[in-house]
């Protein structure tokens, strides 16, 4: 089994920050705006992306992390607990919602964020923001920022590599 | 020979004259940077500029064919240190004498260009010429000169042409550009359409552009027409947008913010200059007169991506609504780092995203 590195540390970075720019540029600005991460990797990028905002604007944006594998359509297991507890949840209503993800793949799992995210209150906006989209979409869903198109085949592995759990940050593809 | 070099608040230099001995005015700006003097004494920006090198000893490496910024050197002197007496390059043309001769340029060497560059430094840039001799009426010459302001003009072509490659199509507004810009944009195969500045939206509409520069040029922005700015303002709002040092400044002045002229010009390329995004250092050819000015950014329109970290000037501006940015160093290199080569890199990673977008 061969891994390439599709995506460096370097260009991972400049794709975060290129993200960044592009989410100020939709959003006209840093206001109302909350970062959504998608446990687990997306939560890291979501912080590293709400790191550049307030280089920038100087001010903290709201990051909160969801976890939904209780939504996933593919597990019939499901018993709809919220993919966060009560603590973490802020108030989203009215809000413009970034969800970023890392991998942008069958769309199933942005619909159960979608799921996640509407329980808890109708943001004005949701839009999703993920570091790579290796299409093959099952869902009728689309990223509004990406840091990196890479087509694949339906049976190679696309991992991202954070500092923070996996001490180098990489985008690899394992054939 | 000697000869000397009178500035404009009476103070004279006195050196061994090289290039040509013509007699000749500019404005006075001097260079720290360690290396290039070819690229340097090539690069339109010095329109109309004579220059002092800090370096201690320049033309030790000859002219070279790859090391041209533009075709013609448009400087009106060159003062040195020590001049290398090199009668070749490797491959046996020319040297630094032999060049300036031909193109009828001054050079002074044997000069002490320390104390000159201390003295600018208090000074400020000023007008200045080289003579054979220093008399009242060569004084009276220099104090009845007027500098010319029409630099891009003399500079920037007046005819469209194009450089094509097979990849995205990329519009060059041309202020007095580099052929640096020109050979990264050759390095990502752009099909690149030079346009004289006074072209209308139109007519670079017409041409289905994916991304346009807006080049590094020579002078005072501020004497450039308001169409120029008009342009800017329209295309911004369709088509990504790099500016680059002269195009930075007017890209800033488009977008209802105001510049602010040096005491003394800085060109060298020992400035780190931090990325705010991602407090990344980064070190770049730098040259400039004019910086924008931080009290006159209009915030509402445009953001800090850059900053010099030893004199604090804005660096790279970015708008908050539309695909455009701007740099005031030279991210192409030539001479000089080429780690800010990673600016066209952002650059076309943004065309492709517009042009994946509105296909």
């Amino acid at each position: 089994m061969a891994n390439k590195v599709v995506l460096d540390q370097p260009s991972m970075q400049r794709a975060l920050t290129r993200i960044t720019y592009e989410i100020l540029e939709h959003n006209k600005g840093g206001q109302n705006l909350i970062l959504v991460g998608v446990k687990t990797r997306g939560e890291y990028l979501a912080h590293r992306i709400a790191d550049r905002l307030e280089q920038l604007e100087g001010e903290k944006i709201p990051v909160m992390a969801i976890d939904i594998t209780d939504y996933r359509d593919d597990r019939l297991d499901h018993d709809t607990q919220l993919g966060l507890n009560e603590q973490e949840r802020l108030n989203i209503v009215d809000q413009n919602i970034v969800l970023v993800d890392d991998v942008l793949f069958t769309g199933r799992t942005t619909r159960a964020a979608l799921d996640a995210l509407i329980q808890i209150g109708r943001p004005k906006t949701i839009t999703l923001a993920v570091l790579i989209d290796r299409g093959h979409r099952e869902l009728p869903i689309r990223a509004d920022f990406v840091g990196k198109n890479i087509p694949t085949a339906q049976n190679e592995k696309i991992q991202v590599m954070v500092d923070e759990i996996d001490g180098e940050d990489a985008v690899v593809i394992e054939h | 020979m000697e000869r000397h070099l009178i500035l404009e608040d009476g103070t004279v230099f006195s050196g061994q004259g090289f290039g040509a001995p013509a007699t000749t005015f500019g404005e006075i700006i001097f260079d720290t940077a360690s290396s290039g003097y070819q690229e340097t004494i090539t690069n339109p920006i010095y329109d109309g500029q004579m220059i002092v090198f800090a370096m201690p000893v320049v033309g030790a490496d000859g002219i070279h064919a790859e090391a041209y910024e533009s075709i013609n050197p448009k400087i009106r002197g060159m003062i040195v240190h020590d001049l290398a007496e090199v009668s070749t390059n490797r491959q046996r043309r020319m040297n630094l004498d032999r060049f300036l001769q031909q193109y009828n340029i001054p050079g002074l060497a044997q000069v002490d260009t320390r104390k000159l560059i201390r003295h600018l430094r208090e000074t400020g840039s000023q007008k200045a010429t080289i003579v054979d001799v220093v008399d009242e009426h060569a004084k009276d010459q220099l104090a009845a000169t007027v500098l010319t302001n029409k630099q891009v003009q003399n500079t920037a072509t007046p005819k469209a042409y194009a450089n094509p490659g097979r990849g995205f199509h990329i519009i060059v507004i041309d202020f007095g550009l580099k052929h640096g810009i020109l050979r990264v944009l050759g390095d990502y195969d752009a099909n690149v359409t030079v346009l004289p500045y006074t072209t209308s939206v139109d007519e670079v509409l017409t041409l289905d552009p994916d991304g346009i520069i807006l080049s590094t040029g020579p002078g005072n922005p501020e004497d450039l027409p308001e169409s120029v700015l008009t342009l800017i303002r329209v295309l911004q709002t369709k088509v990504p947008m790099l500016g680059i040092g002269l195009g930075h400044e007017l890209f800033a002045l488009a977008n209802n913010s105001a510049l602010a002229a040096l005491p003394a010009e800085y060109h060298g390329m020992n400035h780190p200059i931090q990325e705010i995004i991602s407090k990344e250092i980064i070190y770049a050819r730098q040259g400039r007169g004019y910086v924008v000015d931080p009290d006159e950014l209009d915030s509402k329109k445009l953001f800090v991506t850059h900053r010099d970290m030893i004199d604090h000037s804005i660096q790279g501006l970015r708008h908050r609504e539309y695909p455009a940015f701007s740099v005031q160093f030279f991210p192409d290199g030539a001479p000089g780092p080429e780690e800010a080569k990673r600016v066209f890199l952002d650059f076309f990673e943004t065309v492709v995203d517009y042009v994946q977008k509105n296909n």
